[in-house]
């Protein structure tokens, strides 16, 4: 037995392939922020991916301590966790500081952090824990009822935001979550039904910015100078990237700046990646999405109870739901909602909060039984 | 739940998951590997950056070079009225332009009380003097917008020639209408990049057409005849009383206009302020009974055609005629005249009578063979053609009508070519404004040759014509106010009651006098028309005296020696027999 062995033995049943992928990925995200902040040669690019680094590193550390947390004491506590992120959300309502028009940061000794994705996490956390307890029969109606008002308060605070993009990833996180849980297939179509007899409600609480999102998705042409801008642009950049791309650092769509400098880097760096490195690099990343999210399914399948089976399904279909609505954005598949992509995307909140949901991820894993 | 059904589900799961991602990889691969010619067009169309290279506008000049129309940098002064109102200037700021600019303090005060707009024109066009006053002062939220704008240095002279361009910088009237093309210049363009925000990328150009600047246009005209011109209507205008008067003074042997000008008129600088009576040319533009000049035509005609002599007689009648059941009338009672009395005292009698002799068919060739009916082709815009009848439509008194300048209507510039025809051996000349188009560098791309246009009558005639008229100016004449001392004027008057609804206007006349001299050799023609002269109204007494005015400082002007001297214009020709006169010969032994 090695030294310490007993003490970091879980570190040596972390899930190699997922680490990679992960890695793989963070790593491309610096390398096209800083493409998509470069202006030309000779010019100084701008400094988002300096920054970058360093939360990639402090991502990392907390995969790490996630991983290390026992996720049966943290589902144990997960009300607590839940509380107060509620409690936050309701003060970023109440002093955040508005970007773009919406609320969603806090400012936290100077840092700036964006309390909805702790929060999701908690949620999940939660629901893994209300889900997976043993004395609930599966097809118990009150399970389901419960599940929906646990997550209510959450899904209404966050879109408060505004931002109801981020809020409506919760909407298949909690379906997937009741699927695995083995909620009756009948019951989960019901509520869908409930759920689409809403979305004309929907549509009245949503801000005037976000209808025309809406709007502009349904008829691209409509406003090809304003909101459709960037998709339009999106869509010709990843189009003009052909088989092998333009090139690192070459992408004319992006350095010239008809991808807008504001978004390039956070909401529409995909379609940085898919223009300088063409159909193999875009490919090449979804690929690593597809190993890493395949990998929470892994441990989903081989982990130690249901709580963390729904832990980790929750948590594999939190990132699928933001890489897929990412993606089929900036390939015109969705309207622009202004969800980042996990671990490319800049910004630190959401690099640290992606972290840790795949820390949780490898803490179920390296709990899973010996088989 | 079973553990086998669970991991069903979680298969399920991991196969939707999949089936996604698949998708967009197929949506991926579609837009990297689809048609790409379409997108790199997209691409190109939202990249390409297409900068016109604006010119300036030509100038306008007189033949000795004075401008008449040029471009000049004026200043668009612009306000920012929300930034005024957030920092509470708005009031000091709108009182002082206001002041400077002579604007009405209300109206700046409305414009500048507008929160929701952050751009105001307090006032366009602003010359640099003034610009420079209001930018000492240094007011927030107040800047200047050079523009490039017309300026006429001489207002209001010459307007109905030179023109103006609107304020898009097309031309609009005159000379700068019909020149446009030339005056305009070609915008050149540059076909480059641009990035995302719109601005160009330099080294991206990939065409660049240089512009082609607007050409200089010279003038036949000649600003101090035009002076002379236009201070002898503006006097006759006070002098009668008349609601219009127009005037042109042409070269007998090229056809050139010298002067033309036109009442009422207008500032250039102030087009838009004009109304349409007022930028009328009514040289070309309006068409009037002419009344006896007409005579002159039709006289040479018959003469040319050998139906009557100069010294024929005809019975006027005593004044009053009854032709076809319709009398004719005389200004004044003559017996028998000779024809180049019925010239010289203007009878209508006998100038029917001398139609009647040609027949219809000959006279309606004169009519044409003069040039009436139909435009002359002059290089301005809005000449009319006047109205001539072709015979068939004609009555059974058209043709005495017609004699006496009357059922014809015609331009001034009409009656003054077909005279100067007379008086340049019968050769019609194409009237002409624009004598060449010089590039800025002095490149000629247009110059303008005198041309023939008709013939009407023939040498011997049209010599023995001016001379009959040169009797209309002499005593016993009705042109004897047109009289110029030193020189010989062979003329003609006019007086012709204007037609109103089914007949003539009582007392309403346009009285105007037509001539030519020296009458040796003419070189100068000029026409004087006075359209509702108040008091005095025939011709020979309000229109004669404006033409003498003129043709007095005009050969003055112009250095053409009077008659009996030698008959020189040709200056190189003149200096000559000066130096020859001074060598003690008589110049005259050089002729």
């Amino acid at each position: 037995m090695r030294p310490h062995g007993h003490r970091l033995r879980w570190m040596g049943r972390l899930d190699g392939f997922a680490l990679a992928a992960v890695g793989a990925l963070a790593l491309i995200g610096i390398l096209f922020i800083y493409s998509a902040g470069y202006r030309g040669e000779g010019m100084e690019a701008a400094p988002f991916y300096r920054r970058q680094v360093l939360w990639a590193l402090a991502g990392g550390f907390a995969l790490l301590v996630a991983a290390a947390a026992d996720y049966r004491r943290l589902a144990e506590q997960s009300l607590w966790f839940y509380l107060i992120g509620l409690a936050l959300l309701g003060l970023v309502l109440l002093v955040g500081a508005p970007v773009y028009g919406a609320r969603r940061w806090l400012s936290l000794f100077g840092i700036q952090v964006q309390p909805s994705e702790f929060a999701k996490l908690a949620t999940i956390l939660a629901l893994a824990r209300l889900l997976g307890r043993p004395d609930l029969k599966r097809n118990d109606p009150w399970r389901l009822a419960a599940a929906v008002l646990l997550v209510a308060p959450a899904f209404v605070l966050i879109a408060a935001g505004p931002d109801l993009g981020s809020a409506a990833v919760l909407i298949p996180v909690v379906f997937v979550m009741l699927f695995v849980a083995g909620v009756p297939l009948r019951w989960l179509a019901l509520l869908a039904l409930a759920g689409l007899l809403l979305l004309p409600a929907g549509w009245l609480v949503m801000g005037e910015y976000q209808r025309e999102r809406v709007r502009v998705f349904l008829e691209p042409g409509r406003d090809p100078l304003g909101a459709g801008w960037s998709k339009i642009q999106s869509q010709i950049a990843i189009g003009s990237g052909g088989l092998r791309g333009k090139g690192y650092l070459q992408g004319t769509q992006n350095v010239l700046g008809f991808l807008p400098r504001t978004v390039a880097p956070t909401d529409f760096i995909f379609s940085v990646v898919a223009e300088e490195t063409g159909f193999a690099g875009a490919a090449g990343v979804l690929a690593l999405y597809a190993v890493t999210l395949a990998s929470g399914v892994r441990t989903a399948l081989r982990a130690r109870d249901k709580t963390g089976q729904l832990l980790a399904a929750g948590l594999v279909a939190l990132l699928f739901t933001h890489v897929f609505v990412n993606v089929g954005m900036t390939v015109g598949l969705l309207p622009v909602t202004g969800l980042p992509l996990p671990l490319i995307s800049y910004g630190g909140s959401f690099m640290v909060s992606t972290m840790l949901a795949l820390g949780l991820i490898q803490s179920v894993h390296v709990r899973r039984p010996p088989r | 739940m079973t553990e086998r059904g669970q991991i069903g589900r979680l298969g399920a799961l991991a196969f939707g998951l999949a089936l996604v991602f698949a998708g967009l990889g197929v949506r991926l691969a579609l837009l990297h590997l689809g048609p790409q010619e379409p997108l790199r067009r997209r691409i190109a169309a939202t990249r390409r950056h297409e900068q016109p290279i604006l010119v300036g506008r030509g100038r306008i000049l007189d033949r000795s070079r004075h401008i008449l129309a040029m471009d000049l940098t004026v200043n668009d002064v612009c306000a920012d009225p929300q930034a005024l109102l957030r920092d509470g200037y708005a009031r000091f700021v709108g009182l002082h332009l206001a002041r400077l600019l002579d604007l009405d303090p209300a109206w700046v005060m409305a414009g500048l009380n507008q929160p929701e707009r952050q751009f105001f024109y307090v006032e366009r066009r602003v010359r640099d003097d003034i610009a420079e006053e209001v930018r000492r002062l240094r007011l927030p939220h107040v800047w200047f917008r050079p523009v490039s704008a017309r300026y006429y240095p001489h207002e209001h002279l010459m307007a109905h020639v030179v023109g103006f361009s609107n304020h898009e910088g097309v031309g609009s009237a005159g000379a700068e209408q019909r020149m446009d093309r030339y005056l305009r210049g070609r915008p050149g363009v540059r076909i480059s990049e641009r990035d995302g925000r719109g601005v160009e990328l330099p080294s991206r150009r990939s065409l660049e057409i240089a512009p082609q600047e607007g050409a200089n246009v010279y003038l036949t005209l000649d600003i101090h005849v035009q002076q002379m011109v236009e201070r002898a209507l503006d006097e006759a205008l006070e002098r009668t009383r008349a609601v219009g008067a127009w005037a042109a003074v042409q070269e007998v042997r090229t056809g050139r206009i010298l002067a033309m000008a036109s009442r009422p008129a207008f500032d250039l600088n102030r087009f838009n302020e004009s109304d349409p009576e007022e930028r009328r040319n009514r040289v070309i533009g309006t068409v009037f009974e002419p009344g006896s000049t007409f005579k002159a035509a039709v006289i040479a005609a018959a003469l040319d055609l050998g139906v009557v002599t100069p010294e024929q007689t005809f019975d006027c009648e005593s004044g009053l005629w009854m032709h076809r059941g319709r009398p004719l009338r005389d200004y004044s009672p003559h017996g028998v005249l000779t024809v180049a009395d019925i010239l010289q005292k203007s009878s209508n009698i006998g100038a029917a009578k001398i139609a009647l002799e040609m027949g219809e068919e000959r006279l309606e060739r004169a009519v044409r063979a003069f040039g009436f009916g139909r435009p002359s082709g002059i290089d301005l815009p809005g000449e009319e053609a006047g109205i001539a009848h072709p015979r068939r439509n004609w009555s059974a008194l058209s043709i005495s009508r017609i004699a006496m300048g009357h059922e014809i209507g015609v331009t001034a510039l009409q009656i003054l070519n077909a005279v100067c025809a007379i008086a340049n051996d019968g050769f019609l000349m194409q009237p002409s404004v624009v004598a060449r188009v010089e590039t800025p560098r002095g490149q000629p791309l247009y110059v303008h040759e005198p041309s023939v246009i008709g013939r009407p009558i023939r040498a011997p005639t049209a010599r023995r014509m001016v001379e009959l008229m040169a009797r209309v100016t002499e005593p016993g004449g009705t042109g004897r106010r047109a009289a110029v001392e030193g020189y010989r004027v062979a003329g003609k008057t006019g007086t012709a009651q204007k037609p109103s609804r089914g007949g003539y206007a009582a007392g309403l006349n346009v009285a105007s006098f037509v001539g030519v001299l020296p009458a040796e050799r003419p070189v100068l023609g000029i026409i004087v028309v006075i359209d509702e002269p108040r008091g005095e109204r025939t011709g020979g007494a309000v229109a004669a005296p404006v033409f003498r005015e003129i043709a007095a400082e005009a050969v003055r002007y112009l250095g053409i020696p009077p008659s009996g001297e030698v008959e020189l214009i040709d200056p190189a020709a003149r200096a000559r027999a000066r130096r020859e006169t001074e060598a003690g010969r008589d110049p005259g032994d050089a002729l």
